[in-house]
Order: C-alpha cells, then sequence, then structure tokens
C-alpha cells in the first residue's frame, strides 16, 4: 500500500476555487468532494482512513462506504467480532470505541478515525492471559456455539468497567443490546456477576 | 451388544462431571475461526440475486452491466428464463466480485425481468376452493386418517367434550451465523469451508451437485454460529459459491445476509388442529378426534406428531399438507414436537377444568405407562414440589390489580439414539493422544465430550487429549441432528480408545511383569490391579511404544446409548391484563439424557432449549404480508427474540440415568416451555389462548372475549 493520500478541505479549496457550485467527480479510486460549506464529502471511490485499533494503527484504503465492522474484518483480519443482523439489533458486532459501546455494523470506519477502538480480538494479555471478563465467561460456560459472544464479552467489559460490581438490574441493562440465539442469558449474567465481583476487587 | 470391557465406568472421575468447554478460550477471544471468518489469499465475495416475487416467471436475465461493474469476476444462474419462481427469496443469480461491497454493487445491477403469477400467502388461501393453481399437484395434499380404538364409543363414554381450534405459527432458525461458504479450488480438488451441521454429508452433496468423486471435497467446519437443523447440506448458495469460485478461478465466499437467511434457510411450519376430545367424570381422557393441517411452506411437508404424550385410548387424527409460496422448513430443533405440544397441553388444562381436577394430578392419571423413557410421573411430582405448586391457585388470579399470575406445566419426550459413528486414536511415544473424529460441535460441546471420553478411559486430564473434529479427512460421523451427536460419538470414541489401551497394555505388561489384562490407567499411569507397586506413569509407560505409533480405528457399537427421554417443564408467568403483555418469572425444567457426558455443557443445552421456546412462546413471528406473500420482518428487530432482559429465573434439574448409557439432550428441553407458558397465562388470566405467540394484542383479545362471554 502507498503512502495515504494527504487530502484536506484546503486542498481542494485551492484546486476547485471557492464558489463554484459544480460537484467535483473524479476518477474512480480518487475521493471526491463536494466544495461547499458543510461536511466535507468523499467518495464514492476508496479513500485513506486511518484507525487505532487495539493500540495499533491500521492505515487503509477503502471506499468510505466500509463500516468499522467490516474494515477490521476483512481488511485487517480481525475477525474476532462478527456480523449478524447488520442493522444495529442484535450486538455481535460491539466493540469499544472510546469508552463507549458501539455497534460496529452501523459506523462506518471513515468516522471513527482518531479515536481508541477496542475488539475482542486485542482484549487478551499478549501473553495470552484471558481478559477477566473472558476467564468468567469460560469457568461459567456462558456460551455455546460462540458467535454472539465477542460482542457479549465486549458489552460485558464496557459494563463493568462503568460499574464494577454491577447490580443485577445494571449488568441487565449493559447487556440488554446484545442477542444470542443458543440461549446462553443465564451463564452470561452469572459471567458478568462473577466478573464483576472480580473488578470491584480491583 | 458391545462387549462388556467398553462398559461406561461405574466410577468415573470425569463422566456426568462439570468440565469447562475446551474451546472455550478460543471463542472468548476471537481466535476461533468460523466460516464466515475465513480469509485466503486472492479470496472474492459471492452474493445471490433473489426473486422479490412470491410467484413469478422469469422472463430474462441480463448480466451485461453487472458483468461491466467495478471488480466483478464470475456469475453463475440458478434459474434458466422461462422457469419460475416460487417464493420470496428464491435463487436466480450468483455473482463474485473481489469485495463485498461490489459485490453487492454487481448484484444490483443484474436485470431480471419477471412475469407475476398469483400467489398464495396463508393455509387458509390453499385450503380455499378457488386457491389459484401454483404447484404441480396442487396446494393441499392429504395424508390417510390415522385411527385407534372405538371413537364412537370414547365419546359416549365422555362426561364432558371440549372442542375447538389450537394453532402454533412458522418461525425461522435465525442462526447467528449464515448459512454460508468458503470454496477454493486446487485444480479438479475442492476445499469447502462449511457452515454445517454435517461436514460428511456436504461433501457428498458437493460430489453429487458438482459431479467430481467424493474424495476430491474436502469440508471443514471448526467452529460454526448455529444450525438448529438448517444446516445438513451444501444447499444452493453452497454448489454456486462452489461454481463461481470454480469460473473466477479464486476462492469465493459467500455468506447470505440476515434478510435470505430469514427467507431461504428454512423454517418451523405452522401446526393447526381442529379438536374435539372427550374425558369422563373420573378424569379419564376417553376420545381424541383431530383435522389437522400445517404449511412447510412452497411444497415441502408439516407434519407433527398429535396427541401428544397422553392416552387417549379412542383417536382419530387426519392431517393435511398445505403449501403456500414461502421458502420450505426444515428440521428445527425436535421437529414437529413443540407444536404437538402446544395442541395438546393447552387442551389437558381446559378438560382438566372441566373435571375440576388439577393439571398435574390429571396429566398424571392419564398418562402411558412409567418406563426408563417415560419418567413423567415422577418428574411431575419432583417438579410440583420443588416448583411450589401447591401455591397455584385456580384458573383466574383472584389478586386484584392489573398484574395477574399464574402457573402452567407441560411434558414432553424425544429419541436421541446414537448410531454409526467411526473415530481413530493415535498414541504417540510421547504420551501425545490424539482422537479424531469427522463429527462436528454446534456448539453443544462435541469437542469437549470427545475429549472427555477419551481422557477418561486413559485416566488422563482432559488437557492431555487432543480431540481432532470437523474436517471429512477424519473418520465418518453422522450430521448432528436429532439429539444424535453425543450418542454416535462417544460409544465410538470408548471403543477405539479402550482398544488403543490393550494395545499399550500389551507393550507396557512385560516390563511391569504382570498379564496385559491386569493392568488399569488411572490418575495418569498404568499400574497392576491390586498391586500399585507395578507401575508406569502414563508418559514412561509411553516411551514403551517405539516409533510406531498406536494407531486404532473404531466404531460405535450398540449398548453404550440408547433412545427416548422424557421431561416436564413449569411455568410462571405475569400477565398484565391492561397492556396484554407476558412477562415469564420462572422455569423448572426436569429432564433426562441417560448417562450424562458433561454436566456443564447438558445443563447449557437445557437453558439454550428453555430460552428458545420462551421466544416461541412469545417472541418470534414470521409475518407474511398476504396481498405481496412478503416476509415483514426478514431482520432481527421486528423478528424479535429474548434479550437478558426477557429471561426469567430458570431452574434445571438433569436427572442421570447412567445405567441407559448416553443419550442426545439437543432437542428435549425447547419442547416444553411455551406449552407451560402459554398455561400459565391462562391460569393467570382465565382466558385461553389456543394459538401462539402470546403477543400482546392477542392477549388483549381473548381478555376481551372472556369478559364477553368466555374463552370456554
Amino acid at each position: 500500500m502507498g503512502k495515504p493520500d494527504q487530502f484536506s478541505r484546503r486542498d481542494f479549496l485551492k484546486t476547485a476555487g471557492v464558489g463554484s457550485l459544480a460537484t467535483a467527480v473524479t476518477a474512480a479510486g480518487e475521493a471526491d468532494v463536494e466544495a461547499q460549506s458543510g461536511p466535507r464529502v468523499v467518495g464514492p471511490g476508496e479513500v485513506p482512513v486511518t484507525l487505532t485499533v487495539n493500540g495499533k494503527r491500521l492505515e487503509l484504503r477503502i471506499e468510505p462506504r466500509v463500516t468499522l465492522l467490516d474494515a477490521v474484518r476483512n481488511r485487517a483480519d480481525l475477525t474476532g467480532n462478527k456480523r449478524v443482523c447488520d442493522r444495529g439489533a442484535c450486538g455481535a458486532c460491539t466493540m469499544i470505541v472510546d469508552g463507549r459501546t458501539v455497534y460496529s455494523c452501523s459506523t462506518l470506519a471513515i468516522e471513527v478515525q482518531g479515536k481508541q477502538i477496542r475488539t475482542v480480538d486485542g482484549l487478551a494479555a499478549a501473553n495470552g492471559t484471558l481478559h477477566p471478563v473472558q476467564q468468567a465467561f469460560c469457568d461459567k460456560d456462558a456460551l455455546m456455539c460462540g458467535f454472539c459472544t465477542p460482542g457479549f464479552v465486549m458489552a460485558t467489559v464496557a459494563l463493568i468497567e462503568k460499574h464494577p460490581n454491577p447490580t443485577l438490574e445494571q449488568a441487565k441493562k449493559g447487556l440488554d443490546g446484545n442477542i444470542c440465539r443458543c440461549g446462553t442469558f443465564v451463564r452470561v449474567l452469572e459471567a458478568a456477576m462473577e466478573a464483576g465481583k472480580g473488578a470491584a476487587r480491583g | 451388544m458391545a462387549d462388556p470391557k467398553y462398559a461406561w465406568p461405574t466410577k468415573p472421575t470425569l463422566l456426568s462431571t462439570h468440565v469447562k468447554r475446551l474451546d472455550g478460550p478460543d471463542k472468548v477471544t476471537g481466535r476461533a475461526r468460523y466460516t464466515y471468518d475465513i480469509n485466503r489469499p486472492g479470496m472474492i465475495y459471492g452474493v445471490i440475486v433473489r426473486s422479490p416475487h412470491p410467484h413469478a416467471r422469469i422472463v430474462s436475465i441480463d448480466l451485461s452491466a453487472a458483468e461491466k461493474s467495478t471488480g466483478f469476476r464470475s456469475a453463475v444462474t440458478a434459474k434458466e428464463p422461462g422457469t419460475r419462481v416460487f417464493y420470496q427469496g428464491d435463487p436466480v443469480v450468483a455473482v463474485a466480485a473481489d469485495s463485498e461491497e461490489h459485490a453487492r454493487d454487481a448484484a444490483r445491477l443484474v436485470k431480471v425481468e419477471y412475469e407475476r403469477l398469483p400467489h398464495i400467502s396463508s393455509e387458509a388461501a390453499a385450503m380455499a376452493a378457488d386457491a389459484p393453481a401454483v404447484f404441480p399437484n396442487g396446494s393441499t395434499r392429504k395424508a390417510n386418517a390415522d385411527e385407534t380404538g372405538d371413537l364412537d364409543a370414547g365419546f359416549k363414554a365422555a362426561a364432558h367434550i371440549v372442542e375447538a381450534t389450537y394453532a402454533t405459527h412458522v418461525i425461522t432458525h435465525v442462526c447467528l451465523e449464515t448459512h454460508g461458504t468458503v470454496c477454493e479450488w486446487d485444480g479438479d480438488k475442492l476445499t469447502a469451508w462449511v457452515s454445517t451441521q454435517g461436514v460428511h454429508q456436504c461433501a457428498q452433496g458437493f460430489a453429487q451437485a458438482l459431479q467430481i468423486p467424493q474424495g476430491n471435497v474436502r469440508v471443514i467446519t471448526q467452529y460454526m454460529g448455529g444450525g438448529f437443523g438448517s444446516k445438513f447440506a451444501p444447499d444452493l448458495q453452497g454448489i454456486l459459491c462452489a461454481k463461481l469460485a470454480r469460473q473466477a478461478k479464486a476462492p469465493v465466499k459467500l455468506m447470505l445476509d440476515r434478510k435470505e437467511e430469514h427467507l431461504d434457510t428454512g423454517n418451523r411450519p405452522s401446526a393447526f388442529a381442529k379438536i374435539r376430545a372427550g374425558v369422563d367424570s373420573n378424569g379419564r381422557l376417553t376420545a381424541f378426534d383431530a383435522q389437522s393441517w400445517g404449511t412447510g411452506g412452497a411444497g415441502a411437508t408439516s407434519g407433527f406428531p398429535l396427541p401428544y404424550i397422553y392416552d387417549f385410548p379412542n383417536r382419530r387424527r387426519q392431517h393435511t399438507d398445505t403449501f403456500i409460496n414461502a421458502g420450505q422448513q426444515r428440521a428445527m430443533r425436535a421437529p414437529g414436537h413443540p407444536q404437538g405440544c402446544f395442541l395438546t397441553e393447552i387442551l389437558m388444562d381446559e378438560l382438566a377444568d372441566r373435571v375440576r381436577m388439577d393439571p398435574v394430578a390429571f396429566r398424571v392419571k392419564n398418562l402411558p405407562p412409567a418406563a426408563p423413557n417415560a419418567m413423567w410421573a415422577e418428574y411431575f411430582e419432583r417438579g410440583a414440589r420443588q416448583f411450589g405448586w401447591d401455591k397455584r391457585h385456580a384458573t383466574g388470579d383472584p389478586t386484584p390489580g392489573p398484574i395477574k399470575t399464574g402457573m402452567g406445566v407441560s411434558a414432553h419426550r424425544w429419541g436421541g439414539a446414537g448410531r454409526g459413528s467411526q473415530a481413530h486414536v493415535d498414541i504417540t511415544s510421547d504420551g501425545g493422544v490424539v482422537v479424531k473424529c469427522g463429527t462436528q460441535d454446534l456448539g453443544t460441546g462435541t469437542r469437549t465430550i470427545v475429549a472427555m471420553v477419551a481422557a477418561e478411559t486413559f485416566g488422563l486430564p482432559i488437557t492431555a487429549i487432543k480431540p481432532e473434529i470437523g474436517d471429512t479427512l477424519y473418520p465418518f460421523s453422522g450430521g448432528s441432528g436429532g439429539s444424535t451427536t453425543a450418542a454416535s460419538v462417544t460409544p465410538a470414541i470408548r471403543v477405539t480408545s479402550v482398544n488403543a489401551l490393550e494395545q499399550l497394555f500389551a507393550k507396557v505388561a512385560p516390563t511391569l511383569g504382570v498379564q496385559p489384562a491386569e493392568l488399569v490407567a488411572e490418575g495418569g499411569r498404568i499400574f497392576a490391579k491390586g498391586n500399585p507397586s507395578k507401575s508406569l506413569a502414563w508418559k514412561d509407560a509411553c516411551k514403551l511404544i517405539g516409533t510406531e505409533p498406536i494407531s486404532v480405528d473404531g466404531k460405535w457399537e450398540d449398548g453404550l446409548s440408547s433412545s427416548g427421554t422424557s421431561g416436564v417443564q413449569f411455568a410462571e408467568a405475569q400477565v398484565d391484563i391492561e397492556t396484554g403483555i407476558v412477562k415469564v418469572t420462572r422455569i423448572l425444567a426436569i429432564q433426562d439424557c441417560g448417562l450424562i457426558v458433561d454436566r456443564l455443557t447438558a445443563e447449557s443445552q437445557a437453558y439454550g432449549g428453555v430460552v428458545a421456546s420462551i421466544n416461541f412462546a412469545l417472541f418470534e413471528d414470521r409475518l407474511l404480508d398476504r396481498s405481496t406473500g412478503q416476509m415483514v420482518n426478514p431482520n432481527m428487530e421486528w423478528y424479535m427474540l429474548a434479550g437478558m432482559s426477557d429471561v426469567p429465573k430458570i431452574d434445571i434439574v438433569l436427572n442421570n440415568m447412567p445405567e441407559r448409557g448416553v443419550i442426545g439432550i439437543g432437542e428435549p428441553p425447547t419442547v416444553s416451555t411455551a406449552s407451560a407458558i402459554a398455561n400459565a397465562v391462562r391460569n393467570a388470566t382465565g382466558a385461553t389462548i389456543r394459538s401462539l405467540p402470546l403477543h400482546p394484542h392477542k392477549v388483549l383479545a381473548a381478555l376481551e372475549q372472556e369478559r364477553a362471554g368466555g374463552t370456554l
């Protein structure tokens, strides 16, 4: 991959001229920009997008329509988080962006540049030691087929970062955005409470 | 029957204990690679173009614009002009391009011209005299009546007769990992990663459809994200994927999207029955007469057992399949049983009320004789005690206020027999044990029980065993359906491991100066029975193996597994009679499955079955628009499923019956819950809702009807 294009609104204005109502359409693969007030418009071709995922910089060339989920799965081979409903209803794609859970299937990669993105792939320690939430899921058998598990794990991590030692109601609310078809809920809740106790002990 | 040397140990160290699943760490870290996660060098993406119409003739297919689109690589037609599509989602063309986005662009540019034809979107429309001619042999198929005893005499003996129509709805499997495949060719050899419940069946399916030798096909399924009965074959999407890959000379990933998954990968058929049933003044069932029907979609069957469990001495039942323009049904977790169970169990509570009997006592009075596979009487009694059934009020909660609470109960059965699995065990001179079996783990814990059985046999910790499954390179094992996997796989592993251990004993015996028959393997050592001083640690014993490993093939034998399970479930529910919202507060599930292999994962199966049945009762519903034949909720926000806050307190009681051998547990726990909930709602409100799902509008309508003169 070549050096990412340095592209700014100022550069565009220099070349396209101010005050033109015409939309600049460049060849496919180049960035398109509408030189009007308001948000910058890019695409539909590939544009440089830089993401910070699990503490590492990912420099990608992707179309602006590519979601955060597809960007990390298909372009960076970080396949832990899953696409299930593809419209923000099931939580299998849950990632943590700047400390908040997001449905990465419904978040454009281009929108989360400069933010700290955490996926399930980066949760365990470098030496392989599981995060306490991951360990609790294993201990309680809070997973079956495992396809919803990465999303549940990330939602649980966000939950106990916000509420160490959560109440049952807090835990249920924190995990209500995720769906499991195998029906592991009882044990997911047990795992969340167990991990939460650990988090409270520090 | 199997040789006694294979018998399950009477004092096991691992079997029937709580053993954590071996692949838990891979799944919680995201390391587990599902078919959907397979990324191959040079891989491109496939997308299927499907019929938007429920019934139409294809006039023309124009690929020219798609072929010119950015990144286009290959296209394959599934249907030719002049042929018909029979449901929304019927595949027409598949295209592949260099990215998922470009593949979707190309699919949008495929121009298919259709001549729309009349369609059928409901069971009633299929049975109407003026139903349009859609299917070659008509839109109904009536089976022969099934009749036992003397129906007239039965109804004459009845003191009370209930006559009503009962129904359950169509639901879809909603596997979280959609159906799909990654196909890669090497010359005329195909490697296919498939999200499947049957790797060997898939290899056969690919070979037949692509007309290549089965030996040229390798199918791999290390992890898969749910099947529930819908994933046994490559399906058309798998074959199209293989063809796209062959044409493009590149590996192709083709995973269905959520809408396709709802439309074209199976569903649980609907079930209707107009039932007339009689009971005598002593509470004995006397007669049962039912006309039943249902739909499995476009040309598929809709059978289910009826009546269910209880002993109606005189009975008749006639079933009619109805065909509609919707995707075909597939086996779905305990096929037929949740339907037959609901239709019968609601009726049972109505009959119990007629004779003023407690529903538990009434059921116990009408059970078939108790047997190892028919333990209901014991479970009813045990469950009633544990659940606090004595606190149940008669039908209709007398408590003032809008929240009414009730209890309900239901019983179920299932088979779960084993059949011919094969296995291979290698023991190497470094003490390593590799167990190979071409089964697959759907999330049920198969990988873990394979290792458990070998570890138990060799007296080793489970971590000392390397289980290899999910690949057609390993010995044949059947599809994981019908709750047959545990009962098929564990005997094969046991037999093969015992035979491998005998070979090891033969190598070790001379060194220890004993006969091989005197040796046992326990606690990581091999020693002479009654003389522990003649002993070798496992690793030292294996050093005697030499360079040629102990390498043993074996297969399933009769006597280590059996068939037939029973279960009873109790439910407590709260109904808000102002909003119609039902909230389940407690479930108690009592279940047997013969010899419990891994208690931890067996319990998870039971929890999961209960949750699935709560979904069936309260939430999910495939909705077809009657005029357009379109599914109106092919997604996961309007196709509702339970979330964390919807899940009640669930207690699981597993009855271990080691003398019966291993029996599967995947399906039975999902049969009863919906019926028990519906009976709890009836007990709470006094209104009888004879169809699922128990959506708020139906609860309110039933309450309105009850106020207007009664639902009884």
